[in-house]
C-alpha cells in the first residue's frame, strides 16, 4: 500500500476508548480513571449502538483504530464484540483491512495479545514512551523497562507481524545520552513502525505545572533538535523509512490510519470527544465520557458541533496535512479530488516556499525538502487563510 | 459670597500618604456628598487615576461649612501627584492661599513632601501640616514632628488624622478657615481670573476651571484669554460640589467653572489670565508659561490600517489634554505613524493605556526619548525630537540635553547606593544633608534622559523601596553624545536608534544588543544584530537560526486542535513588524528600557 496512494473513497474508523489506569503526567486527551469492568461493558455497547445508527461512507473501509486512552484495558472479548459488529455491516471486511489497537505494556500479557489477535486486531502499537525507569516513574506511566520487553516478546509470540512502538523525545532533563540509550533499545526489539513524539507542554497538565513551578526543566530548543536529528539519522541507517513527519516504519508497514489524515480521506470517529470527517464536514462527539454513553443508551445523537469546510478552506487543510508525507501532495491527485489546479490555487505561496528552499516540485509531486521538514510549521503556515 | 468667608485650599503629600483619603473624608463630612453617594476617591474620576492611585487631572471641589455659626465658602482644589506635572500642580497652588501637607505617619517626610511644600512656600501659602494614618501600628507621629521641625515647620501646629477612620477631620477643617488667609483681590477691578485645569466635555464643550483674582464674571460676558488672544461669551458657569451645579456668576476670590462653546483645550493654556474682552485688565497673572513636552516616542499601529483611528484617538485625547502633542512621522520599520510628546514618562504610559483601553488600538511605542538641542556647524540650532533624525557628527557643533535636579531622599545605610546609581547615570554631585540621624537627603544633577531608564526602579530596588525621588527641570546642557544605531541583518532599523553618552556608548549596545537577542526569535536564516555609531560596529550579538519549528503529536484524527494552534501562531506572526526579511516583535522596540545597567 505504500506505493499507491488511497483511493479518494477509501475511508477508516477510529473508535476512542477513553480508560487509562493513571494518568500520565503529560497527558491532555480524553481520557478517565478509575473506571470499573462495567463501565467498560457499557461503553463498549455505547460504541456498538453508535456504530449500527452511523451512516457509512460509501468506499472502502481500510482501516479501524482503536485510540486512546488505554483500549488495551478492555477485555479483549469486548473488543472482539466490536469488531464483530464492524464485520457485520461491512461486507467486504477481509484480513487486508488494517485493524490497529494502542497498548500498554503495562496492562497486557500473552494471553491478551492471542485474545486480540483472534479477534481481528492485526496491528499493535505499544507505548514505550523511556527506557530508562527514572523517564516512566516521572512521566506516571503505569509500566517498566522489563514490561516494554516483555509486551514486544508476548506480541510476537501471540503472531502479531506489524508491531509499533511510540517514544517521547525532550522530556523533563533528559539527557542525550539517555535518548540515544532509548533508540538503541526500542531498534533491538526489532519494530516494524516506530513513532517518535516531541513532548508538548499542554496546559493544565501535571507537566505543565511543573515547568511553570521549576521543579521540572525541559530540554531547550538546540538539545530538543540534537536528539531529533539524531533520531532521524539513526532510523534510517536502520532501514526504516521515514514516510511522515513523526513516523518512520519498514517497507511496506507504514500505518493506513495516520495517512487516511493526511490525504483528507473520510474517516468515521467513534466515541468520547470522537472527530469525524466526510466530504468537507467536520463533526466530534461530547468528550464527557457520562453523556457520550447515555446518549446512545437513549438513542440520541452523541454529536457536540460540527464545521463545514468551502472547497478553499479543504485545499488548504489537504496541502498542510499533505505535505507531512514524504511522498508529498500529488498533484494529480490533487486535479482529481478537486477539480482544481494545485500550482493555479497555491502558486503564490508555492512560489515563495520554493524560494525559500523549504519545499520542492518533484515528479508531479509537491514535497518538504529536508530543510522544510524541519521548519515544517513555517511551511503550514503560509497554507493558512 | 464675601472674601472674608471663602478659604481656598490644596492638599498636597508624597504618593499614597492618603491625600485622596483625606479628600474624600472632607468632602463627606461638610456633607457635599452623603456616604451612600461616596465612591472611594470620589476626586480621582478617570478609571485610570482610581487604578493607579493617582491623580492626573486637577479638580476643584466647594464645601459648606459652618464655622460657628456662619457658613463657609471652602473650595478645595485637587493637584495632580506627580513629577510629570509639576506646572499644573504650580498653577493650582497659585489659586489657593493655603495647603494641607499630609505626611504619613509611618513613612514620615519623603522627597515630594519636600518639592511640593517648597512649590507651595514659593506662593506664599499658608501651611497646615497634617500627619495621617495614626491608626497604622508602626505610625509615630512624634518622630514626624521632629522631621517638620528639621524642614522648617512648626511642629506644634501639626493635626493628627487618620483618614481612614475619620479621626481629626473636624480639627482639619477648622485649622482650615482659622489658618488660611481669605482671598485678597479688587473685586472692582477689572476681571482676571487664574485658569488651572480644563476638560472637555462633550455637550458644553471644555470646562474652564479658573480662580477669579479680581473683578467677577457672569453668564453672558465677553473674554478673552490673554495668552492665546481668543474671546468667548459664557454660556454657562457653576461649581462642584462636587457635582455640577449651574450659579450666574463668579466673583473675586472664588473658584469655578465656565463654558463658552469651546471646541479644544488648546485655546485654554492652563496658567493663562482670562479678562473681560469689554474692559481688560492691564496686565496678565504672573506665572504663564506653555506646557512643554519633555519626553518623546513614536507611537505606531500594529495593524497600518490602524493608522486613521491612531489620529482619530489621538485628536479626541488632545481635546482634553493640552500637553499632549503629535505630528505625524515615517519609520522605516515600522510605517506610518506619530511622534508624540508628552509631559513626562507617566503621561506617556497613561496616554498609551488609554488609546489601548478606549480606543481599542494595538500599538508599538518606540522606546521614550528627551528633547536635543543640536547646534550645526552652519551656526543654525534646532531640536531634534527623534534619534533617527539626529544629523551625522560631521553636521554638529554641540548637542545639548535636559537636566534636572533631583532630590533624593534615603536611610542613611543607602546613601552609598544611590550615589553610586546617580555616578552611573552621569550625575553630578550637588549636597548631601541630613534630615535626622537616620535619613540623608542627596542632590544630583542628573540628565533627563538618564532617569528616564527604569531609574526609579533601580533607586527602589537598591534601597530596597525606602528611597524617595523627586526632580525639577533644570535647563540645558552641552554633553558628549552619539546616535547609536541598531542593525539587523545589516539593515538599519529607524525606530531602535538611540542618543547615548559616548563614554557608555559600547556598554548600552552590548546590552541593548544582548536584550534584542533574546526578544527575536530565532529566524530562517541567522539575524546579525548590530549597534553600531556611524559605520563603527561597537557590539554584536546573532539570534541563530531556527533549527526545528515541528508539530508531531496527532490528537486522535483531531485536525482542529492542530488547524487552531497554526492560525494562532500565524496571528502571532501577523503581530511582528518586519524590517528586511527579519520579523521583530512589539517588545523588542520598548528593549532599551529593560536594558539592565551595567555596576
Amino acid at each position: 500500500m505504500t506505493g499507491d496512494d488511497f483511493l479518494l473513497t477509501d475511508w477508516g474508523l477510529y473508535v476512542h476508548i477513553p480508560f487509562c489506569q493513571a494518568r500520565c503526567t503529560y497527558c491532555d486527551f480524553n481520557t478517565v480513571t478509575h473506571m470499573g469492568v462495567e463501565d467498560h461493558q457499557r461503553y463498549m455497547d455505547a460504541l456498538i449502538l453508535e456504530w449500527e445508527r452511523a451512516t457509512l461512507p460509501t468506499g472502502r473501509l481500510i482501516s479501524v483504530f482503536f485510540g486512546g486512552g488505554t483500549p488495551s484495558l478492555v477485555d479483549p472479548i469486548l473488543i472482539g464484540q466490536f469488531i464483530a459488529a464492524v464485520r457485520a455491516r461491512v461486507t467486504d471486511f477481509d484480513a487486508r483491512v488494517e485493524v490497529t489497537l494502542e497498548a500498554n505494556p503495562g496492562t497486557v500479557t500473552r494471553e491478551t495479545f492471542r485474545t486480540l489477535r483472534r479477534v481481528g486486531i492485526n496491528r499493535l502499537s505499544i507505548g514505550a514512551q523511556a527506557m530508562q525507569e527514572s523517564h516512566l516513574k516521572a512521566l506516571n506511566r503505569i509500566h517498566g523497562v522489563p514490561d516494554i520487553h516483555r509486551a514486544v516478546t508476548d506480541a510476537r509470540a501471540a503472531g502479531f507481524e506489524n508491531v509499533s512502538l511510540d517514544a517521547i523525545y525532550g522530556l523533563p532533563s533528559q539527557s542525550f545520552a539517555e535518548w540515544q540509550e532509548t533508540l538503541t533499545e526500542l531498534l533491538d526489539l526489532n519494530p516494524d513502525h516506530l513513532s517518535l513524539y516531541r513532548l508538548q507542554v499542554e496546559e493544565g497538565t501535571p507537566l505543565a505545572d511543573g515547568v511553570r513551578r521549576g521543579t521540572l526543566v525541559m530540554p531547550d530548543d538546540d538539545r530538543m533538535a540534537d536528539m531529533a536529528d539524531f533520531a532521524a539519522v539513526t532510523l534510517e541507517a536502520s532501514g526504516l523509512e521515514h514516510y511522515e513527519i513523526a513516523n518512520w516504519a519498514r517497507k511496506g508497514f507504514a500505518s493506513q490510519h495516520n495517512q487516511l489524515y493526511w490525504t483528507l480521506n473520510s474517516y468515521l470517529g467513534l466515541g468520547a470527544g470522537a472527530h469525524s470527517y466526510h466530504e468537507g464536514r467536520r463533526w466530534w462527539n461530547y468528550r464527557g465520557v457520562r453523556r457520550y454513553v447515555e446518549s446512545q443508551h437513549s438513542g440520541d445523537s452523541a454529536r457536540d458541533d460540527d464545521e463545514v469546510l468551502s472547497p478553499m478552506e479543504q485545499m488548504r487543510e489537504y496541502m498542510w496535512l499533505g505535505l507531512r508525507r514524504q511522498r508529498g501532495v500529488s498533484r494529480e491527485r490533487f486535479q482529481n479530488k478537486f477539480e482544481e489546479n494545485l500550482d493555479q490555487i497555491f502558486a503564490e505561496t508555492i512560489g515563495e516556499l520554493t524560494q525559500l528552499g523549504l519545499v520542492e516540485s518533484y515528479d508531479g509531486i509537491l514535497r518538504l525538502t529536508s530543510r522544510g521538514s524541519d521548519l515544517a510549521n513555517t511551511v503550514f503556515r503560509q497554507f493558512m487563510a | 459670597m464675601e472674601p472674608e468667608r471663602i478659604r481656598n485650599f490644596s492638599i498636597i503629600a508624597h504618593i499614597d500618604h492618603g491625600k485622596s483619603t483625606l479628600a474624600d473624608r472632607l468632602i463627606e463630612s461638610t456633607g457635599a456628598l452623603t456616604h451612600r453617594e461616596m465612591t472611594e476617591q470620589v476626586l480621582d474620576s478617570m478609571d485610570l487615576e482610581r487604578e493607579r492611585g493617582i491623580t492626573i487631572k486637577a479638580q476643584a471641589v466647594r464645601l459648606d461649612y459652618e464655622y460657628d455659626g456662619q457658613r463657609m465658602e471652602m473650595n478645595l482644589i485637587d493637584t495632580p501627584g506627580h513629577v510629570d506635572f509639576t506646572y499644573e500642580v504650580s498653577r493650582a497652588l497659585q489659586a489657593c492661599e493655603g495647603a494641607l501637607l499630609v505626611v504619613d505617619a509611618a513613612q514620615g517626610v519623603q522627597a515630594q513632601t519636600l518639592a511640593n511644600l517648597y512649590m507651595a512656600l514659593e506662593h506664599d501659602l499658608a501651611i497646615i501640616p497634617v500627619i495621617n494614618k495614626i491608626d497604622l501600628p508602626n505610625a509615630d507621629p512624634d518622630r514626624v514632628i521632629e522631621e517638620l521641625v528639621e524642614i522648617g515647620l512648626d511642629g506644634t501646629e501639626a493635626i493628627l488624622v487618620s483618614a481612614k477612620q475619620g479621626i481629626g477631620i473636624e480639627a482639619v477643617l477648622r485649622a482650615v478657615v482659622q489658618r488660611v488667609p481669605s482671598p485678597k483681590g479688587d473685586a472692582k477691578a477689572p476681571l482676571r481670573a487664574l485658569i488651572f485645569d480644563s476638560r472637555f466635555d462633550s455637550y458644553k464643550g471644555v470646562l474652564v476651571y479658573i480662580r477669579v483674582i479680581d473683578g467677577e464674571v457672569k453668564v453672558g460676558d465677553a473674554v478673552r484669554f490673554m495668552a492665546t488672544q481668543k474671546e468667548f461669551v459664557v454660556t454657562e458657569m457653576g461649581v462642584f460640589r462636587p457635582h455640577l451645579t449651574a450659579i450666574d456668576h463668579l466673583s473675586s476670590g472664588e473658584v469655578g467653572y465656565f463654558a463658552a462653546a469651546i471646541k479644544t483645550v488648546q485655546d485654554t493654556r492652563v496658567g493663562d489670565t482670562v479678562t473681560s474682552a469689554q474692559r481688560p485688565a492691564p496686565e496678565a497673572l504672573p506665572g504663564y508659561r506653555r506646557a512643554q513636552s519633555m519626553v518623546f516616542s513614536g507611537l505606531y499601529p500594529v495593524d497600518s490600517q490602524d493608522y486613521g483611528r491612531l489620529r482619530e484617538a489621538l485628536e479626541k485625547l488632545q481635546l482634553n489634554d493640552a500637553s499632549l502633542t503629535f505630528e505625524p512621522e515615517t519609520s522605516v520599520a515600522l510605517g506610518f505613524g506619530f511622534r508624540a510628546g508628552f509631559l513626562g514618562l507617566l503621561h506617556l504610559e497613561v496616554i498609551q493605556e488609554r488609546l489601548e483601553r478606549e480606543y481599542a488600538l494595538s500599538l508599538i511605542t518606540t522606546a521614550p526619548n528627551v528633547v536635543y538641542q543640536v547646534t550645526g556647524v552652519d551656526g543654525t540650532i534646532h531640536r531634534v525630537d527623534n534619534p533617527a533624525l539626529m544629523p551625522t557628527p560631521g553636521e554638529i557643533v554641540t548637542i545639548e540635553e535636559p537636566m534636572v535636579d533631583a532630590s533624593i531622599i534615603t536611610p542613611t545605610d543607602f546613601i552609598g547606593a544611590v550615589m553610586e546609581l546617580c555616578q552611573e547615570r552621569r550625575g553630578i554631585f550637588r549636597d548631601l544633608s541630613y534630615m535626622d540621624p537616620k535619613r540623608a537627603m542627596i542632590q544630583y544633577r542628573l540628565p533627563l534622559g538618564e532617569i528616564m531608564y527604569d531609574f526609579f526602579d533601580q533607586l527602589k530596588s537598591r534601597t530596597r523601596g525606602y528611597a524617595s525621588f523627586d526632580y525639577q527641570l533644570a535647563g540645558l546642557e552641552a554633553a558628549d553624545l552619539v546616535r547609536m544605531d541598531i542593525l539587523l541583518n545589516g539593515q538599519i532599523v529607524d525606530a531602535l536608534s538611540v542618543i547615548v553618552h559616548r563614554d557608555r556608548a559600547y556598554y548600552r549596545g552590548k546590552a541593548l544588543a544582548e536584550k534584542l537577542r533574546e526578544l527575536i526569535p530565532r529566524q530562517m536564516f541567522e539575524v546579525p544584530i548590530q549597534a553600531a555609531i556611524g559605520s563603527r560596529v561597537v557590539a554584536r550579538e546573532t539570534v541563530r537560526a531556527m533549527r526545528k519549528d515541528v508539530l508531531s503529536k496527532c490528537y486522535g484524527g483531531d485536525i482542529t486542535r492542530k488547524r487552531k494552534l497554526l492560525e494562532k501562531q500565524k496571528e502571532g506572526k501577523k503581530r511582528m513588524k518586519s524590517v528586511g526579511n527579519v520579523e521583530i516583535p512589539q517588545e523588542a522596540f520598548m528593549a532599551i528600557l529593560r536594558v539592565d545597567d551595567p555596576s
